[in-house]
């Protein structure tokens, strides 16, 4: 059963993949869907991670700094500190595990608002970034298969696509085909009747906030590979697209609904809409006003749905149902990326 | 009552800890002229963050200030140069503040929208709109009267000071006495029950974001005027600074409690550290680092303290139904 707002969206969709055709010849080629995928693979990697801890009734301010500080520290070992890059890649990913254990320590088992504690994180890990390169440091010089990882090609795709459609996978079984997926909607339709219901809400709620570490952490390192340089400013204002391209997905800001399939239509036409207007000649401030006002669209229309669906039926019957068919359909996708780079791979094979 | 002003005691204390340090270590700190300048930076913060607490009081947030603090900012510049006179330019800054406001309250309010992605929206929205419309070009050739309101420089501290009093202790004291003030905190409390008791809650979300937006205007304002041209990328993270500033004066983030003088006083905190670095031979880019530690020590310390009264609370009913 699709919901309404991702019917909206997937109008929104194919409105923008239109009129961008008509409008910018160079939006319908090969290459340019390329251009849009490797934009929206570090987006995307944050958004996958914000969609169970939406879900969940929580929000994560901070995982664009955290980005900035896992960047800054993997430039760091690897310039400076002499390191081979292959452990200072590890670092970075270990401290992006223990910035989403901060947040998931403070948030889970403190007890804490979610969004007053990751606003503080936000300017702890930010802050810590700018101290660390005193806010003008680029750390560059990268060996190439390194940047491959973000400029590269597998085949014909690019490089980072498998690791977003290994964390798309992973993330829809975790969500959708999982106990702990479920416990994810239990907690944010209610926390209290999750644990009486005998959940373990806090270990629940870490997990989904220390997941969002680690993946801002190899959304930060796919950043420097494909930028070749890494700053304390990765990042900057990634946590809003994230947070937008879940809302636009058809998760309530209150928690309790939302899906993969939406977070992921949502990404697309934020993407679009950014690529589409660079390519139209638009002025790019349009993409914040647009996507601002699809933002405030989607969720005016789902309210409206919601308390319509509130006077006509009792609370217990507004459940989540994500049908077989969608989840068949997200790992049909998944498939067809895996089958699709392993015949570039063939086919690059053959050629040489 | 002791109880109450427990919290705004730590943060006094925090302020008398580093004041002293500073005594201590760098005296220059406490010149006039660096006293002077800290102050005048501060006021503006704090206009900001009264509408904020008020905004937080009733259980939401807004995070679209810096953007409407940059918009009125540049405004006021447009309109000084098209030769307004200064109390139209006032009042047409905080229209425009006063009408963002609004437009968020109503989304919250009437629509039902989550306050955080409305205000997002709004700032991400603002923000480019403001872009566009400027091009990224600040604003030049102000008339003399704009600056300082073509008051002598020396005067200028005494009027932003003059505002930013009145305006604390009016609110504070409205909050505490009239009766719109308390269905602030009624909303923030538990807002199905305050509509049951017969406040029209929608009208007073919508007409504390209208408020909020309209001391961003008036601080955006008294910030413009200390230069001799505006910025068309002012007021960037400041919706960070002044959410940091109630949360560490103890108002709680869902709403229902929290007091002005805490606001103040986490106003001057966050407004002495940056300063306090350049003087003790840290380097100014750490300052967001410190403001993100003390924001997660001022919240840690707040969940700690609401959850021990309940356990003694427990304790003292065990003791007194103890056979």
């Amino acid at each position: 059963v699709t919901t309404r707002s991702e019917r909206i969206l997937a109008v929104a969709f194919l409105l923008e993949v239109v009129t961008f055709a008509v409008t910018a010849p160079a939006f319908l080629s090969l290459a340019n869907g390329f251009e849009i995928v490797r934009v929206l693979v570090e987006i995307g990697l944050l958004a996958l991670a914000m969609t169970p801890i939406i879900i969940s009734g929580g929000i994560d301010l901070s995982v664009g700094a955290l980005m900035g500080l896992v960047a800054v520290v993997v430039g760091w070992l690897f310039t400076d500190g002499q390191q081979p890059l292959v452990v200072a890649i590890a670092a970075g990913l270990a401290l992006g595990a223990a910035g989403g254990a901060l947040n998931a320590s403070l948030v889970a088992y403190g007890r804490l608002p979610p969004l007053i504690v990751t606003l503080g994180t936000l300017s702890l890990f930010r802050g810590v970034a700018e101290g660390l390169t005193h806010g003008a440091v680029n750390y560059s010089g990268f060996p190439e298969w390194f940047l491959f990882l973000g400029q590269g090609y597998v085949g014909m795709m690019p490089a980072q696509l498998p690791i977003f459609v290994l964390g798309l996978t992973a993330y829809a079984v975790l969500l959708h085909r999982s106990v702990i997926g479920r416990s994810w909607y239990a907690i944010g339709t209610a926390a209290e009747g999750a644990r009486y219901a005998g959940l373990p809400v806090p270990r629940r709620i870490a997990l989904a906030y220390l997941l969002a570490g680690v993946s801002s952490g190899v959304a930060a390192i796919i950043y420097v590979a494909r930028l070749g340089q890494a700053g304390a400013d990765a990042g900057i204002g990634y946590e809003l697209d994230a947070i937008t391209a879940v809302v636009l997905g058809g998760a309530s800001m209150l928690g309790g609904s939302g899906t993969m399939w939406g977070t992921l239509l949502g990404l697309l036409v934020l993407a679009i809409l950014r690529n589409g207007l660079q390519l139209a000649a638009l002025p790019s401030e349009l993409t914040g006003l647009l996507t601002a006002a699809i933002l405030l669209v989607t969720l005016a229309f789902d309210r409206s749905r919601r308390s319509h669906a509130r006077a006509v039926m009792s609370p217990a019957t507004e459940g989540l149902t994500v049908s077989n068919a969608q989840v068949a359909a997200l790992c049909a996708a998944v498939l067809a990326g895996a089958a699709l780079v392993a015949a570039a791979n063939v086919w690059g094979g053959l050629k040489h | 009552m002791i109880q109450r002003a427990r919290h705004e005691l730590s943060v006094v204390f925090a302020i008398v800890a580093l004041a002293l340090v500073l005594a201590a270590v760098a005296p220059a700190y406490f010149s006039g002229e660096n006293l002077r300048d800290l102050f005048v930076a501060s006021v503006p913060v704090l206009i900001v963050a009264l509408g904020a607490t008020l905004v937080i009081l009733t259980g939401h947030a807004d995070i679209s200030v810096g953007s409407t603090f940059a918009m009125c900012s540049v405004l006021a510049g447009v309109a000084a140069k098209a030769e307004l006179p200064m109390p139209a330019v006032l009042v047409l800054t905080c229209a425009a503040g006063l009408s963002i406001g609004l437009m968020n309250g109503a989304l919250v309010a009437y629509v039902g929208l989550p306050s955080i992605a409305v205000t997002l929206a709004m700032m991400v929205g603002v923000r480019d709109a403001l872009r566009w419309a400027t091009e990224g070009a600040w604003v030049y050739g102000l008339p003399v009267e704009f600056q300082w309101f073509g008051l002598p420089v020396s005067t200028y501290p005494i009027v932003a000071g003059a505002t930013a009093g009145l305006l604390t202790v009016g609110l504070a004291w409205g909050l505490r006495h009239l009766s719109a003030g308390r269905a602030v905190y009624a909303v923030g409390s538990h807002r199905e029950a305050a509509r049951l008791a017969g406040l029209n809650t929608s009208r007073i979300i919508c007409v504390v974001f209208g408020l909020a937006g309209m001391l961003t205007a008036v601080a955006a304002l008294l910030n413009a005027v200390r230069f001799n041209q505006v910025p068309s990328n002012g007021g960037l993270g400041l919706e960070m600074k002044v959410i940091a500033a109630v949360v560490i004066g103890g108002s709680s983030i869902t709403g229902g409690h929290g007091r002005i003088a805490g606001t103040v006083l986490g106003v001057i905190l966050l407004g002495m550290i940056g300063p306090a670095l350049t003087y003790l031979g840290i380097s100014a880019y750490w300052e967001r680092a410190i403001h993100g530690a003390i924001i997660l020590t001022a919240v840690a310390m707040d969940g700690f303290r609401s959850s021990t009264p309940r356990a003694t609370s427990r304790v003292r009913r065990s003791l007194v139904e103890a056979p």
